[in-house]
């Protein structure tokens, strides 16, 4: 995805853009709902008051004889209480006009004592709702008192006005906030993506800006950062290692080269040639067994199968391979020895869950380690230690050692100590055993081994999980 | 291996052109491996898919088997499956490209008697195709006798010609192995994993420090050398039959 597309996103396709209008959404909801809410408290304030008004005033004038009733109705009518009671009208028994300004009966009005709302349709004028109040008074008559609403119209009208006038500017603010903070998320995201497409274009240097990791997005990109860091460290080791594969097999190759060449170039009888090839054959074999050794790594490390595991008992192995090693070691002019008790009760305690044609591996090559670089006079140990829970092998020997600043280095793959540098092998023993170990769980550590300071020696020391008898799978 | 004269190998005991059958869709390396199997006395055909391979097996009786363990379209334990359950019982050799314990054991599990991991000696190939041929001899056995070496199971003792050659229980464990496959070639691989059961390549002459070790017993001054060195491939145990 290039950069000229994510910028034809803009804004408005941002997760801040999108939640501020959420925000917005959420915001005008309330305020809808606030407004409603004060609308039907006014109106229920001002239906109790205007009823209130009218049975106040209804009260007063029922006490009225009928002749100071009626003068009352006609001044109310013509006089000063018109804002109060905007119309009265007094009314015989067949509800026929007598008195004020309520010239008709309202229709559907029921003379009960209670406020009923009335909407009046008078044919020259603009249908309007009322409040009225009709009351027997002596002398059989019924008096009407009406109360406009124009007070609640008149609310409403605010209402309405300060809702809509709020809203307005709420929401703008609340979308402009929006629009500033989505437009800084773009930047902050743009850069990123200019950083990954740098990262993308083989600059594996690059970095997203991470700064302290304050927020969620710099905390993700501290997190693509270190993936990063970790994908480079691997990039390097692969280039390292396949570097080192192509010199490893150039060495022996170039010599069969060189070897057919001169062979082809003149004549020569057949037992000379019956050496080249020979000795091509075995420049070739060199060539296999590094390959074999690489692609068994890759399959233990890749594959962590572990369909061959079994219960294997770790002092019978053991005890097995020293009797295998054991004259190549007197040949070498080398002491072999076990340390590990030979009695059932230690033997019972060494079980382990594991590979034993891996670990017999395992074994072999540490040996093959100490033979190669212990020289003759020297001793081997293999001893263990048990902990409860684990035990700890020790392979040990009185050789040239591994210096400790190179003892890491050695696990790697094809390094091969300086002073190693004459002794034939692929470089790749140890890698082998560290991929077996790490399938099986065990760490591998170095330490010096039982020789003197001047020839310390070297030994490899596992730990290993021991398990029950039971243990399955 | 320094004094023993170096022997062009000719297989003395096999029988007569025993019929192999090899299927290997590399035609390259086919060609190579056939040429060379029938320079030293087999009648060998050759398909190169595992669908012919298995019509071959099926209709024709071969002694042995050597087959690829990646075929394209029917595999090679497929191939072996399907055999075993037509009652076709010669011995299959596996040949693979893939080295790891598990292929190993499921190569055999389907019926193949031996497996080998490509690439490979000729001389291994051979020496395993011989292993194949020739079963050993009978194995309830309590004595094994084999030229002027007299061997006790039970006891574990072995004589030759009267005077008592005191072995270590490996030592013994190389030679009964020796003396049940006598004039045929072993290899180090096979000594490795057939007498000690191990599966893996040493960095060093492991096996011929063993031989070597078992042979300065058993061939003392003034006697016959009965077990030699093949060069390039591995040790025999030469006597007189």
């Amino acid at each position: 995805m290039s950069l000229s597309e994510n910028s034809r996103f803009g804004i408005f396709r941002t997760a801040t853009f999108r939640l501020t209008l959420a925000f917005v959404a959420a915001i005008i909801c309330g305020m809808v709902l606030q407004f409603v809410l004060l609308f039907v408290q006014m109106t229920h304030f001002e239906a109790e008051r205007s009823s209130g008004i009218l049975h106040r005033e209804a009260d007063v004038l029922v006490q009225e004889t009928p002749e100071r009733l009626e003068y009352q109705v006609r001044e109310r009518a013509t006089n000063d209480l018109r804002v109060v009671i905007n119309w009265v009208g007094l009314f015989d028994g067949h509800y026929r006009h007598i008195a004020g300004d309520l010239k008709s009966w309202p229709e559907g009005l029921v003379v009960d004592g209670k406020v009923h709302r009335l909407t009046l349709s008078p044919t020259d004028d603009e249908p309007y709702e009322m409040r009225f109040l009709a009351v027997r008074v002596p002398g059989g008559r019924v008096l009407v008192l009406a109360h406009s609403l124009h007070l609640l119209s008149e609310l409403r009208y605010m209402i309405r006005r300060g809702a809509l006038l709020s809203v307005f500017p709420v929401v703008m603010f609340a979308l402009l906030t929006g629009v500033v903070l989505s437009h800084r998320a773009l930047a902050r995201v743009k850069t990123m993506h200019e950083a990954i497409d740098r990262i993308m274009q083989g600059d594996v240097h690059e970095r997203l800006p991470a700064a302290r990791e304050r927020d969620e997005l710099e905390r993700l990109a501290g997190s693509v950062n270190r993936m990063l860091d970790r994908l480079e460290h691997l990039m390097d080791e692969i280039r390292d290692v396949g570097n080192d594969i192509a010199h490893d097999l150039r060495t022996p190759l170039s010599r069969v080269r060189a070897r057919l060449e001169r062979a082809t170039s003149s004549p020569h009888d057949a037992d000379y040639l019956n050496s080249v090839i020979e000795r091509a054959t075995l420049d070739l074999d060199q060539c296999f067994s590094v390959i074999t050794a690489l692609l068994r790594i890759g399959e233990i490390e890749n594959g962590r199968r572990r369909a061959g595991f079994a219960q294997v008992n770790l002092g019978d192995l053991v005890a097995d391979i020293v009797d295998l090693y054991e004259p190549i070691a007197e040949t070498n002019g080398l002491v072999l020895t076990n340390a590990i008790a030979q009695d059932p009760a230690t033997s019972e305690t060494m079980t382990t869950f594991g590979d034993r044609d891996l670990l017999v591996e395992v074994l072999a090559n540490l040996f093959d380690n100490a033979m190669k670089f212990t020289p003759a006079g020297g001793r081997v140990t293999v001893s263990a230690v048990s902990t409860p829970g684990a035990i700890r092998l020790r392979v040990a020997d009185t050789g040239i050692g591994i210096p400790e600043a190179e003892r890491e280095a050695v696990l790697g793959r094809f390094y091969r100590s300086d002073k190693s540098r004459h002794v034939p092998g692929s470089g790749l023993g140890l890698s082998l055993v560290m991929a077996i170990l790490r399938l099986h769980g065990v760490d591998l550590a170095i330490a010096d081994g039982d020789g003197s300071p001047e020839m310390p020696g070297c030994a490899f020391e596992m730990v290993f999980q021991l398990s029950a008898v039971s243990e399955g799978a | 291996m320094t004094s023993d004269q170096s022997l062009s190998f000719a297989p003395p005991e096999v029988p007569a052109k025993a019929r192999l059958l090899f299927v290997e869709d590399d035609d390259t390396l086919a060609r190579e491996v056939v040429e060379e199997l029938s320079a030293r006395g087999f009648a060998v055909s050759h398909v190169s898919t595992g669908q012919a391979g298995l019509d071959a097996a099926i209709s024709e009786s071969y002694d042995l088997m050597v087959l690829d363990r990646m075929l394209p379209l029917l595999d090679g334990l497929s191939v072996i499956e399907k055999l075993r359950s037509q009652n076709v019982q010669s011995p299959v050799l596996v040949l693979s490209a893939l080295s790891a314990v598990d292929d190993r054991v499921t190569g055999l599990k389907a019926g193949g008697d031996d497996y080998l991991t490509k690439p490979f000696a000729m001389d291994e190939l051979v020496a395993r195709i011989e292993a194949l041929l020739r079963r050993p001899n009978d194995t309830r056995a309590t004595t094994l006798r084999v030229g002027p070496l007299d061997m006790d199971l039970i006891d574990r003792t072995v004589m030759r010609e009267g005077r008592e050659i005191e072995l270590l229980p490996r030592e013994f464990r190389l030679l009964e192995y020796l003396m049940r496959r006598p004039n045929q070639v072993l290899t180090r691989t096979m000594l490795l994993e057939d007498v000690w059961n191990y599966r893996f390549i040493p960095q060093t002459n492991l096996v011929d420090v063993h031989i070597g070790k078992l042979r300065r017993k058993v061939d003392g001054p003034g006697e016959t050398p009965l077990i030699h060195s093949i060069r390039g491939s591995g040790f025999m145990l030469r006597v007189a039959l």
